[in-house]
Protein backbone atom coordinates (compact mmCIF):
# COMPACT_ATOMS: atom_id res chain seq x y z
CA UNK A 1 0.00 0.00 0.00
CA UNK A 2 1.95 2.77 -1.46
CA UNK A 3 -1.41 5.27 -2.18
CA UNK A 4 -2.57 7.45 1.02
CA UNK A 5 -5.09 9.50 0.85
CA UNK A 6 -4.39 13.39 2.88
CA UNK A 7 -7.00 13.60 5.55
CA UNK A 8 -7.45 17.30 7.05
CA UNK A 9 -10.13 17.84 9.74
CA UNK A 10 -11.10 21.51 10.01
CA UNK A 11 -13.04 23.28 12.44
CA UNK A 12 -13.97 27.35 12.54
CA UNK A 13 -11.80 27.20 15.42
CA UNK A 14 -8.71 25.09 14.91
CA UNK A 15 -7.32 22.40 12.50
CA UNK A 16 -7.90 19.52 14.15
CA UNK A 17 -5.77 16.88 12.56
CA UNK A 18 -3.73 16.50 9.05
CA UNK A 19 -2.11 13.02 8.58
CA UNK A 20 -1.77 10.61 5.54
CA UNK A 21 -4.36 7.86 6.13
CA UNK A 22 -5.51 4.58 4.31
CA UNK A 23 -9.46 5.01 4.02
CA UNK A 24 -11.84 7.47 5.22
CA UNK A 25 -15.36 6.79 6.55
CA UNK A 26 -17.88 9.98 7.31
CA UNK A 27 -21.58 10.29 7.50
CA UNK A 28 -23.12 12.07 5.05
CA UNK A 29 -26.87 13.97 4.31
CA UNK A 30 -27.37 11.00 1.79
CA UNK A 31 -25.59 8.17 3.44
CA UNK A 32 -22.38 6.44 5.00
CA UNK A 33 -19.86 7.01 2.37
CA UNK A 34 -16.20 5.69 2.79
CA UNK A 35 -13.65 7.34 0.77
CA UNK A 36 -10.11 5.26 -1.07
CA UNK A 37 -7.41 6.98 -2.28
CA UNK A 38 -8.34 7.97 -5.85
CA UNK A 39 -11.58 8.83 -5.29
CA UNK A 40 -13.69 11.25 -7.83
CA UNK A 41 -13.78 14.92 -6.68
CA UNK A 42 -16.95 15.39 -4.45
CA UNK A 43 -18.99 17.47 -2.30
CA UNK A 44 -21.14 16.46 0.40
CA UNK A 45 -22.62 17.79 3.44
CA UNK A 46 -21.93 16.23 6.67
CA UNK A 47 -24.49 15.02 9.03
CA UNK A 48 -23.79 14.46 12.78
CA UNK A 49 -21.71 10.96 13.07
CA UNK A 50 -18.09 9.80 13.58
CA UNK A 51 -15.71 10.03 10.68
CA UNK A 52 -13.23 7.24 11.04
CA UNK A 53 -9.78 7.28 9.19
CA UNK A 54 -8.31 3.82 9.38
CA UNK A 55 -4.37 4.05 9.42
CA UNK A 56 -2.06 1.21 9.72
CA UNK A 57 -4.51 -1.15 10.48
CA UNK A 58 -5.96 1.17 13.44
CA UNK A 59 -9.24 3.15 13.38
CA UNK A 60 -9.18 6.60 14.41
CA UNK A 61 -12.27 7.45 15.18
CA UNK A 62 -14.17 11.13 15.54
CA UNK A 63 -17.15 13.14 16.65
CA UNK A 64 -18.13 15.31 14.05
CA UNK A 65 -22.00 17.57 13.80
CA UNK A 66 -22.48 19.14 10.76
CA UNK A 67 -20.48 20.74 7.78
CA UNK A 68 -18.69 19.61 4.56
CA UNK A 69 -16.67 17.34 3.39
CA UNK A 70 -14.35 18.39 0.02
CA UNK A 71 -12.75 15.46 -1.93
CA UNK A 72 -10.44 16.35 -4.39
CA UNK A 73 -6.70 15.69 -6.07
CA UNK A 74 -4.26 18.09 -5.62
CA UNK A 75 -1.17 19.11 -7.29
CA UNK A 76 0.19 16.33 -7.00
CA UNK A 77 -1.96 13.68 -7.45
CA UNK A 78 -3.03 12.92 -4.22
CA UNK A 79 -6.57 12.65 -3.20
CA UNK A 80 -7.00 15.08 -0.62
CA UNK A 81 -10.43 14.98 2.03
CA UNK A 82 -10.98 18.05 3.99
CA UNK A 83 -13.54 17.44 6.63
CA UNK A 84 -15.34 20.78 7.77
CA UNK A 85 -17.09 20.12 10.86
CA UNK A 86 -18.66 22.44 13.05
CA UNK A 87 -17.36 20.23 15.82
CA UNK A 88 -15.41 17.78 15.91
CA UNK A 89 -13.91 15.63 18.82
CA UNK A 90 -11.60 13.22 19.08
CA UNK A 91 -13.58 9.89 20.48
CA UNK A 92 -10.88 9.44 23.60
CA UNK A 93 -11.41 13.22 24.48
CA UNK A 94 -14.81 11.81 24.98
CA UNK A 95 -14.06 10.42 28.82
CA UNK A 96 -16.47 8.81 30.88
CA UNK A 97 -17.91 12.22 32.83
CA UNK A 98 -17.90 13.86 29.57
CA UNK A 99 -20.55 11.95 28.44
CA UNK A 100 -22.55 11.73 31.89
CA UNK A 101 -22.65 15.90 31.14
CA UNK A 102 -23.37 15.41 27.70
CA UNK A 103 -26.72 13.02 28.56
CA UNK A 104 -27.33 15.56 31.10
CA UNK A 105 -27.38 18.42 29.00
CA UNK A 106 -29.24 16.93 26.48
CA UNK A 107 -31.93 15.82 28.84
CA UNK A 108 -31.81 19.13 30.25
CA UNK A 109 -31.83 20.90 26.88
CA UNK A 110 -34.98 18.82 25.22
CA UNK A 111 -36.93 19.93 28.50
CA UNK A 112 -35.96 23.32 27.81
CA UNK A 113 -37.14 23.17 24.29
CA UNK A 114 -40.39 21.85 25.47
CA UNK A 115 -41.17 24.19 27.90
CA UNK A 116 -40.10 27.47 26.10
CA UNK A 117 -42.56 28.05 23.02
CA UNK A 118 -40.75 30.54 21.05
CA UNK A 119 -37.19 30.41 22.15
CA UNK A 120 -33.92 30.40 19.79
CA UNK A 121 -34.93 27.10 19.10
CA UNK A 122 -31.94 26.80 16.65
CA UNK A 123 -29.70 27.07 18.72
CA UNK A 124 -31.13 24.09 21.27
CA UNK A 125 -31.66 21.65 18.54
CA UNK A 126 -27.88 22.10 17.39
CA UNK A 127 -26.66 21.55 21.11
CA UNK A 128 -28.94 18.94 21.65
CA UNK A 129 -27.76 16.97 18.40
CA UNK A 130 -23.64 17.84 19.56
CA UNK A 131 -25.01 16.38 23.04
CA UNK A 132 -26.42 13.49 21.31
CA UNK A 133 -24.09 12.73 18.82
CA UNK A 134 -20.95 12.50 22.01
CA UNK A 135 -23.47 10.20 23.72
CA UNK A 136 -23.97 7.92 20.54
CA UNK A 137 -20.03 7.96 19.54
CA UNK A 138 -18.93 7.22 22.72
CA UNK A 139 -21.05 4.47 23.21
CA UNK A 140 -20.44 3.08 19.66
CA UNK A 141 -16.64 2.99 20.20
CA UNK A 142 -16.46 2.04 23.90
CA UNK A 143 -16.16 -1.56 23.48
CA UNK A 144 -13.97 -1.37 19.67
CA UNK A 145 -10.25 -0.64 19.83
CA UNK A 146 -8.97 2.42 18.32
CA UNK A 147 -5.61 4.51 17.93
CA UNK A 148 -5.80 7.19 20.63
CA UNK B 1 11.61 74.51 45.24
CA UNK B 2 9.16 71.98 46.64
CA UNK B 3 9.69 70.07 49.93
CA UNK B 4 12.07 67.02 49.31
CA UNK B 5 9.19 65.08 51.33
CA UNK B 6 6.35 66.29 48.31
CA UNK B 7 8.90 65.16 45.43
CA UNK B 8 9.82 61.92 47.16
CA UNK B 9 6.21 61.22 47.31
CA UNK B 10 5.73 61.66 44.03
CA UNK B 11 8.25 59.67 42.91
CA UNK B 12 7.02 56.81 44.85
CA UNK B 13 3.30 57.36 43.43
CA UNK B 14 4.51 57.10 40.16
CA UNK B 15 6.86 54.24 40.23
CA UNK B 16 3.75 52.07 41.52
CA UNK B 17 1.93 53.84 38.47
CA UNK B 18 4.19 52.51 36.07
CA UNK B 19 4.33 48.69 37.87
CA UNK B 20 0.60 48.57 37.40
CA UNK B 21 1.11 49.78 33.04
CA UNK B 22 3.94 47.74 33.07
CA UNK B 23 1.93 44.62 34.15
CA UNK B 24 -1.22 45.75 31.96
CA UNK B 25 1.30 45.85 28.74
CA UNK B 26 3.10 41.76 29.18
CA UNK B 27 -0.88 40.54 29.81
CA UNK B 28 -1.95 42.37 26.88
CA UNK B 29 0.82 40.96 24.72
CA UNK B 30 0.62 37.32 26.07
CA UNK B 31 -3.30 38.10 25.10
CA UNK B 32 -2.31 39.62 22.07
CA UNK B 33 -0.39 36.09 20.97
CA UNK B 34 -3.12 34.10 21.88
CA UNK B 35 -5.76 36.29 19.89
CA UNK B 36 -3.63 36.31 16.67
CA UNK B 37 -3.31 32.84 16.67
CA UNK B 38 -6.71 32.03 17.07
CA UNK B 39 -7.56 34.47 14.01
CA UNK B 40 -4.81 31.95 12.02
CA UNK B 41 -6.37 28.84 13.13
CA UNK B 42 -9.71 29.30 11.82
CA UNK B 43 -8.37 30.64 8.78
CA UNK B 44 -8.04 26.99 7.44
CA UNK B 45 -11.65 26.58 7.51
CA UNK B 46 -12.00 29.95 6.03
CA UNK B 47 -10.14 28.89 2.75
CA UNK B 48 -11.80 25.39 2.76
CA UNK B 49 -15.21 26.81 2.70
CA UNK B 50 -14.40 29.65 0.40
CA UNK B 51 -13.24 26.78 -2.21
CA UNK B 52 -15.87 24.44 -1.82
CA UNK B 53 -18.37 27.30 -2.06
CA UNK B 54 -16.67 28.19 -5.58
CA UNK B 55 -16.55 24.61 -6.94
CA UNK B 56 -20.44 24.46 -6.00
CA UNK B 57 -21.45 27.81 -7.96
CA UNK B 58 -19.58 26.95 -10.59
CA UNK B 59 -22.06 23.98 -11.24
CA UNK B 60 -24.89 26.50 -11.01
CA UNK B 61 -26.11 29.09 -13.36
CA UNK B 62 -26.93 31.42 -11.45
CA UNK B 63 -27.07 31.44 -7.06
CA UNK B 64 -30.42 32.30 -6.51
CA UNK B 65 -30.26 31.52 -2.62
CA UNK B 66 -32.08 34.57 -0.42
CA UNK B 67 -28.49 34.85 1.46
CA UNK B 68 -26.42 35.78 -2.11
CA UNK B 69 -29.93 37.97 -3.65
CA UNK B 70 -29.08 41.91 -3.36
CA UNK B 71 -32.22 43.58 -3.08
CA UNK B 72 -33.15 47.48 -2.50
CA UNK B 73 -32.26 48.80 0.89
CA UNK B 74 -34.52 50.04 3.00
CA UNK B 75 -32.84 48.73 6.36
CA UNK B 76 -29.17 48.38 7.41
CA UNK B 77 -27.75 46.16 10.17
CA UNK B 78 -24.97 47.76 11.59
CA UNK B 79 -22.70 45.51 13.97
CA UNK B 80 -20.02 47.59 15.30
CA UNK B 81 -16.98 45.69 17.41
CA UNK B 82 -15.70 47.42 20.02
CA UNK B 83 -14.06 46.86 23.15
CA UNK B 84 -15.46 46.59 26.71
CA UNK B 85 -12.59 48.29 28.61
CA UNK B 86 -10.86 51.19 27.76
CA UNK B 87 -7.55 52.22 28.16
CA UNK B 88 -6.45 50.99 24.66
CA UNK B 89 -5.00 53.97 22.84
CA UNK B 90 -6.97 54.93 19.83
CA UNK B 91 -8.76 51.78 19.08
CA UNK B 92 -12.34 52.29 19.89
CA UNK B 93 -12.04 55.95 18.79
CA UNK B 94 -11.42 55.13 15.58
CA UNK B 95 -13.99 52.44 14.90
CA UNK B 96 -16.64 54.71 16.31
CA UNK B 97 -15.22 57.12 14.02
CA UNK B 98 -15.57 55.04 10.81
CA UNK B 99 -18.80 54.29 11.75
CA UNK B 100 -19.87 57.49 12.33
CA UNK B 101 -18.67 58.77 9.33
CA UNK B 102 -20.84 55.64 7.59
CA UNK B 103 -23.64 57.10 9.25
CA UNK B 104 -23.67 60.54 8.48
CA UNK B 105 -23.13 59.55 5.06
CA UNK B 106 -26.33 57.74 4.30
CA UNK B 107 -28.86 59.04 2.60
CA UNK B 108 -31.68 60.98 3.66
CA UNK B 109 -34.13 58.16 5.01
CA UNK B 110 -32.63 55.66 4.60
CA UNK B 111 -32.50 53.46 7.90
CA UNK B 112 -30.04 52.15 9.96
CA UNK B 113 -30.16 50.27 12.98
CA UNK B 114 -26.95 49.18 15.09
CA UNK B 115 -26.43 46.30 16.97
CA UNK B 116 -23.07 46.94 19.17
CA UNK B 117 -20.58 43.86 20.29
CA UNK B 118 -18.65 45.69 23.54
CA UNK B 119 -19.66 48.38 25.97
CA UNK B 120 -17.66 50.94 24.22
CA UNK B 121 -19.81 51.13 21.19
CA UNK B 122 -22.76 51.09 23.38
CA UNK B 123 -21.81 54.07 25.14
CA UNK B 124 -20.88 55.69 21.98
CA UNK B 125 -24.07 55.42 19.92
CA UNK B 126 -25.76 56.29 23.06
CA UNK B 127 -24.58 59.33 23.62
CA UNK B 128 -25.54 60.24 19.46
CA UNK B 129 -28.48 59.00 19.54
CA UNK B 130 -28.55 56.57 17.19
CA UNK B 131 -30.95 53.28 17.42
CA UNK B 132 -29.31 50.28 19.04
CA UNK B 133 -31.33 46.96 18.73
CA UNK B 134 -29.44 45.04 20.30
CA UNK B 135 -25.93 44.71 22.44
CA UNK B 136 -23.61 42.04 23.12
CA UNK B 137 -21.80 42.81 26.16
CA UNK B 138 -20.43 40.09 28.09
CA UNK B 139 -17.76 38.40 25.10
CA UNK B 140 -14.54 36.99 27.27
CA UNK B 141 -11.30 38.10 25.96
CA UNK B 142 -10.78 34.53 23.90
CA UNK B 143 -13.42 34.10 21.94
CA UNK B 144 -14.84 30.86 21.12
CA UNK B 145 -17.45 30.09 18.17
CA UNK B 146 -20.02 29.19 20.88
CA UNK B 147 -19.85 32.72 22.29
CA UNK B 148 -20.46 34.63 19.16
CA UNK B 149 -23.34 32.28 18.13
CA UNK B 150 -25.91 34.39 18.97
CA UNK B 151 -24.71 37.38 16.74
CA UNK B 152 -24.83 35.56 13.65
CA UNK B 153 -27.62 33.96 14.47
CA UNK B 154 -29.33 37.03 15.38
CA UNK B 155 -27.96 38.98 11.71
CA UNK B 156 -29.11 35.72 10.09
CA UNK B 157 -32.58 35.71 11.12
CA UNK B 158 -33.19 39.18 10.45
CA UNK B 159 -31.89 39.49 7.05
CA UNK B 160 -33.40 35.76 6.39
CA UNK B 161 -37.02 37.66 7.69
CA UNK B 162 -36.45 40.63 6.21
CA UNK B 163 -36.28 43.14 8.91
CA UNK B 164 -32.97 44.44 7.08
CA UNK B 165 -31.84 44.61 3.72
CA UNK B 166 -28.53 45.03 4.15
CA UNK B 167 -26.48 43.21 6.98
CA UNK B 168 -22.53 45.60 7.52
CA UNK B 169 -19.97 45.41 9.93
CA UNK B 170 -17.79 47.73 11.39
CA UNK B 171 -14.69 46.26 13.26
CA UNK B 172 -10.71 46.82 13.17
CA UNK B 173 -8.19 44.91 10.69
CA UNK B 174 -5.27 43.50 12.40
CA UNK B 175 -2.67 44.52 10.17
CA UNK B 176 -0.09 43.96 12.03
CA UNK B 177 0.97 44.92 16.12
CA UNK B 178 1.95 48.17 15.09
CA UNK B 179 -1.13 48.98 12.90
CA UNK B 180 -4.66 48.55 12.96
CA UNK B 181 -6.87 49.49 10.36
CA UNK B 182 -10.82 50.08 11.00
CA UNK B 183 -13.31 49.00 7.95
CA UNK B 184 -16.54 48.40 7.42
CA UNK B 185 -17.81 45.26 5.37
CA UNK B 186 -20.77 44.17 4.15
CA UNK B 187 -21.30 40.71 5.40
CA UNK B 188 -24.78 39.91 4.14
CA UNK B 189 -25.89 39.86 1.43
CA UNK B 190 -23.11 37.69 0.16
CA UNK B 191 -21.09 39.44 -2.71
CA UNK B 192 -18.37 37.17 -3.97
CA UNK B 193 -15.77 39.77 -4.54
CA UNK B 194 -16.07 41.21 -1.10
CA UNK B 195 -15.68 37.52 -0.10
CA UNK B 196 -12.56 36.79 -1.99
CA UNK B 197 -11.32 39.80 -0.97
CA UNK B 198 -11.42 39.31 3.00
CA UNK B 199 -9.88 35.51 2.30
CA UNK B 200 -7.34 36.63 0.43
CA UNK B 201 -7.06 39.43 3.22
CA UNK B 202 -6.38 36.75 5.60
CA UNK B 203 -4.37 34.84 3.49
CA UNK B 204 -1.87 38.34 3.82
CA UNK B 205 -1.69 38.27 7.69
CA UNK B 206 -0.68 34.34 7.35
CA UNK B 207 2.37 35.29 4.76
CA UNK B 208 3.43 38.45 7.35
CA UNK B 209 3.70 35.83 9.48
CA UNK B 210 5.41 32.93 7.58
CA UNK B 211 7.02 34.19 4.39
CA UNK B 212 8.26 31.41 3.37
CA UNK B 213 5.08 29.40 2.98
CA UNK B 214 2.80 30.85 -0.10
CA UNK B 215 0.29 28.11 -1.66
CA UNK B 216 -2.34 30.46 -3.04
CA UNK B 217 -5.12 28.26 -3.91
CA UNK B 218 -7.58 31.38 -3.92
CA UNK B 219 -6.11 32.11 -7.61
CA UNK B 220 -6.26 29.26 -9.46
CA UNK B 221 -9.72 28.51 -10.41
CA UNK B 222 -8.71 25.22 -12.15
CA UNK B 223 -11.94 23.63 -13.13
CA UNK B 224 -12.66 20.12 -11.19
CA UNK B 225 -15.79 19.28 -11.88
CA UNK B 226 -17.18 17.62 -8.39
CA UNK B 227 -19.58 15.32 -8.01
CA UNK B 228 -22.23 17.06 -5.41
CA UNK B 229 -24.06 14.62 -3.34
CA UNK B 230 -27.47 16.25 -2.22
CA UNK B 231 -29.51 18.71 -3.09
CA UNK B 232 -27.21 21.98 -4.47
CA UNK B 233 -29.53 24.80 -3.33
CA UNK B 234 -29.48 23.02 0.10
CA UNK B 235 -26.01 22.20 0.80
CA UNK B 236 -25.63 26.66 -0.76
CA UNK B 237 -27.68 27.37 1.62
CA UNK B 238 -25.70 26.10 5.15
CA UNK B 239 -22.83 26.30 3.32
CA UNK B 240 -24.28 30.50 2.92
CA UNK B 241 -24.95 30.17 6.51
CA UNK B 242 -21.61 28.80 7.78
CA UNK B 243 -19.32 31.31 5.03
CA UNK B 244 -21.42 34.24 7.67
CA UNK B 245 -20.98 33.17 10.62
CA UNK B 246 -16.96 32.08 9.92
CA UNK B 247 -16.59 35.60 8.88
CA UNK B 248 -18.43 37.17 11.63
CA UNK B 249 -16.34 35.09 14.01
CA UNK B 250 -12.94 36.67 12.14
CA UNK B 251 -13.69 39.83 12.71
CA UNK B 252 -14.40 39.61 15.75
CA UNK B 253 -11.03 37.72 16.69
CA UNK B 254 -9.28 40.15 14.29
CA UNK B 255 -11.03 42.81 16.29
CA UNK B 256 -9.74 41.26 19.92
CA UNK B 257 -6.36 41.34 18.51
CA UNK B 258 -6.60 44.89 17.69
CA UNK B 259 -7.69 45.70 20.62
CA UNK B 260 -5.08 43.64 22.80
CA UNK B 261 -2.15 45.42 20.36
CA UNK B 262 -3.45 48.57 20.90
CA UNK B 263 -3.49 48.17 24.42
CA UNK B 264 -0.32 46.94 24.55
CA UNK B 265 0.97 49.99 22.89
CA UNK B 266 -0.94 52.01 25.22
CA UNK B 267 0.70 50.66 28.05
CA UNK B 268 4.46 50.21 26.68
CA UNK B 269 3.86 53.68 25.96
CA UNK B 270 2.65 54.78 29.65
CA UNK B 271 5.51 52.64 30.97
CA UNK B 272 7.95 54.89 29.34
CA UNK B 273 6.37 58.41 29.86
CA UNK B 274 6.31 57.12 33.80
CA UNK B 275 10.28 56.07 33.53
CA UNK B 276 10.58 59.64 32.60
CA UNK B 277 8.91 61.55 34.61
CA UNK B 278 10.63 59.26 37.54
CA UNK B 279 14.17 60.58 36.10
CA UNK B 280 12.95 63.74 36.22
CA UNK B 281 11.60 63.79 39.63
CA UNK B 282 14.43 62.25 41.07
CA UNK B 283 17.00 65.07 39.20
CA UNK B 284 14.70 67.29 40.94
CA UNK B 285 14.85 65.66 44.20
CA UNK B 286 18.65 65.66 44.24
CA UNK B 287 18.82 68.87 43.84
CA UNK B 288 16.89 70.10 45.88
CA UNK B 289 18.36 68.11 48.33
CA UNK B 290 21.69 69.39 47.18
CA UNK B 291 20.69 72.96 48.01
CA UNK B 292 19.28 72.18 51.30
CA UNK B 293 22.84 70.84 52.56
CA UNK B 294 24.76 73.53 50.94
CA UNK B 295 22.75 75.65 52.96
CA UNK B 296 23.26 74.09 55.68
CA UNK B 297 26.71 74.21 55.55
CA UNK B 298 26.62 77.36 54.87
CA UNK B 299 24.52 78.45 57.97
CA UNK B 300 26.81 76.88 60.16
CA UNK B 301 30.34 78.09 58.38
CA UNK B 302 28.39 81.25 58.94
CA UNK B 303 27.56 80.44 62.63
CA UNK B 304 30.89 79.25 63.53
CA UNK B 305 32.75 82.74 62.02
CA UNK B 306 30.51 84.95 64.14
CA UNK B 307 31.25 82.69 66.94
CA UNK B 308 35.29 82.76 66.43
Amino acid sequence: MTKKLKLKIVTPERLILEEDVDQVTFPTTEGELTVLPGHIPLIAGLSSGDVVAFANGEHMPWAVAGGFVEVKKDEKGQTTVAVLADFAEHVSELSDEAIVKAKARAEELRKQMENTEHVDYEHFAAELERSLTRVRIADKWRSKKYRG
Amino acid sequence: MAGSKEIKRRIKSVKSTKKITKAMELVAASKMKRAVAATLASRTYAEYSWEVLVSISKGLDEITHPLFVKRPTKKTLLILITSNRGLCGAYNAQVIRKSLTFLKKRVHGENVDIMTVGKKGDVAMCRVGEKICSSFTDLPDNISLANMTPISKLALHEYSAGNYDKVLVAYTDFVSAMTQAPNIKQVLPISKTELKEFISGLEEIRDSENPEKKPNHLGNDKKTNYLIEGDQNKLLGSLAEKLVKMQIYQMLLESNASEQSSRMIAMKNASEAAGEMIDDLTLVFNKSRQASITQEISEISAGMASVS
